[in-house]
């Protein structure tokens, strides 16, 4: 009995021991989901950096917040120790002569806040194609998603495209941080797109340009997209097959169905890279050819 | 044990048999080939919204009628009652802009004789703020008074909002340069299409309310659906064409 209590006893006093160490904050780490740290955002960022024609051609939060934005509350963080964790949140090194700073925002921290985009609401600025009646320069997707390798788009990744409508009056503003950005409840992570047709040119399509289109041609649901979550770059079969699986014009898609007739582990490679080029093609494929879909296993 | 392995065997293979399969959607692929006027060619509607609302004609009936009575104000109705300068409403109609969004706003619209007055305005404004003439020309609208920025927008959003909160609204999507949209997902059953604004044509407003069938024999393939408001055999919806209601500005 005795024993046992004496081993209670040491339990709850490992605990005592231990609990502290436990529950410590780290102060190397900023996170915004700590209560204390959503007030209004330009509670601590300053809006557009004082400094913002130093680093950015337009004006924008270029900076990490000055020292009052952490000092109101953190002064026993910031004077703790000849090294305080808390600097490294910004500073790449944490000495009291140094002040160098990560660049803004620090690209290797995980990203605290989703971002909401609703394709939908930006039906002027994403349709028509651009000089399609010249001299008129008419907005497109391209304000936004610029080339970014012969294949495919950029997405933006920073306020430039945004502001050019959002800086001020035209919810959400620039002041509005709220307005798009969306605090997540675990690390945000960008998801590029799956790309099924890898070898699709945007600016191709022979010595005419025949690619060169509105993008809602092609990308179909994009006028309906409210939001980036679930977002696809959703091009059907048809888009393609409407030149390049017509009769009397060109049979690309046929001629690869007929190839793996032939041979089953042939690898479609006139749109696909070689691991989408491997997979059975799906049923849509067989459909635009007229023919009863194929497992590729099926085939002798 | 072995008794007990089959039996759960059995008991995994009834519940996957018995898992539904992946449903079936079918596409429809709408055209809008309208006529500005009898002499006019024959060409795509571009840049307008459609909505694909579910059930039957007579099941929206309410929503039909709404459509057909709302009293509209045309663009450029709207502009002009909102003392927007002449040169702003060329600049709109040239582009066929329902907002000014819709064009890049080049120098030649701000200084010179085609300059648009609100948009010198609003450079010469963002100018004194940051003095960057390319920045100020690329954030022009952010300094244009809300009702010139986007107030048609948000006048027909709210429009939009009052006829459709009442319906099961499931699909919106706008017609691309060539008059093309595509509602995708879509499971057997009976539609109603419909631009809800009517579109301007010349100086006609155009509706269509149109129904249209999915059958499950269009599903797993695209459905083409062409509208316009002229007859032809291949027109499957005409719309109801009404003369442009007279502007209190002019």
């Amino acid at each position: 009995m005795t024993r046992i209590k004496r081993k209670t006893a040491l339990f709850f006093l490992f605990l005592i021991c231990v609990r502290p160490c436990l529950s410590a904050a780290d102060y190397s780490k900023f996170s915004h989901s700590t209560p204390k740290h959503q007030a209004a955002c330009n509670t601590c960022h300053k809006f557009p950096a004082k400094d913002w024609t130093r680093i950015s051609s337009f004006p924008d939060i270029t900076d990490y917040p000055s020292h009052d934005a952490c000092v109101s509350c953190h002064r026993p963080q910031f004077f703790r120790s000849a090294r305080p964790p808390i600097c490294s949140v910004c500073h790449s090194k944490t000495s009291p002569r140094d002040e160098v700073r990560y660049a803004f925002r620090n690209p290797a921290a995980k990203l605290q806040f989703a971002i909401e985009f609703p394709h939908d609401k930006h039906q002027d600025a994403i349709a028509m194609l651009r000089f399609a009646h010249p001299p008129q320069g008419y907005n497109n997707c391209t304000i936004c998603h610029g080339p970014r390798t012969a294949m495919f788009k950029a997405a933006p990744t920073d306020h430039g495209s945004c502001f050019n409508c959002h800086w001020k009056s035209q919810e959400p503003v620039a002041a509005n941080c709220n307005g798009c950005h969306k605090l997540a409840s675990t690390p945000y992570v960008l998801v590029e797109p799956a790309r099924i047709s890898a070898k699709f040119i945007h600016d191709g399509g022979g010595e005419k340009k025949q690619h060169v289109a509105e993008c809602t041609t092609c990308h179909i649901n994009i006028t309906k997209s409210a939001s980036l979550r679930g977002l696809k770059p959703d091009v059907p079969i048809t888009a393609c097959t409407e030149c390049h699986n017509k009769d009397g014009l060109r049979q690309d898609l046929s001629k690869e169905l007929i190839a793996i007739d032939k041979n089953r582990s042939f690898t479609c490679v006139y749109c696909h890279a070689e691991k989408v080029g491997s997979l059975d093609p799906p049923a849509s494929h067989y459909l635009i050819a007229q023919r009863p879909p194929l497992k590729r296993r099926d085939i002798k | 044990m072995k008794l007990v392995f089959f039996a759960l065997l059995l008991m995994a293979t009834v519940v996957l048999a018995q898992q539904p399969t992946a449903q079936q959607t079918g596409v429809l692929r709408l055209r809008v080939r309208v006529k500005a006027d009898d002499a006019a060619p024959l060409k795509g509607l571009s840049r307008k919204r459609f909505f694909l609302i579910p059930g039957t004609l007579e099941q929206n009936r309410t929503l039909v009628t709404g459509i057909e009575q709302q009293p509209l104000t045309t663009r450029d109705c709207y502009y002009k009652q909102r003392h927007a300068s002449a040169q702003l409403i060329n600049w709109l109609q040239e582009g066929d802009c329902e907002s000014v969004y819709c064009r890049s706003i080049e120098n030649e619209f701000v200084t010179g004789p085609k300059a648009v007055p609100e948009f010198a305005n609003a450079f010469a404004a963002h100018h004194t703020e940051f003095g960057n003439d390319v920045i100020a020309l690329q954030w022009l609208t952010n300094y244009l008074s809300p009702d010139l920025r986007d107030g048609f927008y948000k006048d027909r959003e709210r429009l939009l909002q009052t006829l459709l909160q009442q319906t099961g609204m499931i699909q919106s999507v706008m017609t691309d340069q060539k008059g093309s949209a595509y509602f995708t997902d879509l499971g057997p059953g009976t539609y109603v299409i419909s631009n809800v604004i009517p579109a301007e044509l010349g100086q006609t407003l155009v509706t269509w309310n149109c129904e249209v069938q999915i059958k499950p024999e269009d599903l797993a393939t695209e459905k083409p659906y062409l509208i316009s408001n002229r007859k032809d055999k291949t027109v499957k919806c005409v719309g109801i064409e009404k003369p442009k209601p007279t502007c209190a500005a002019d």
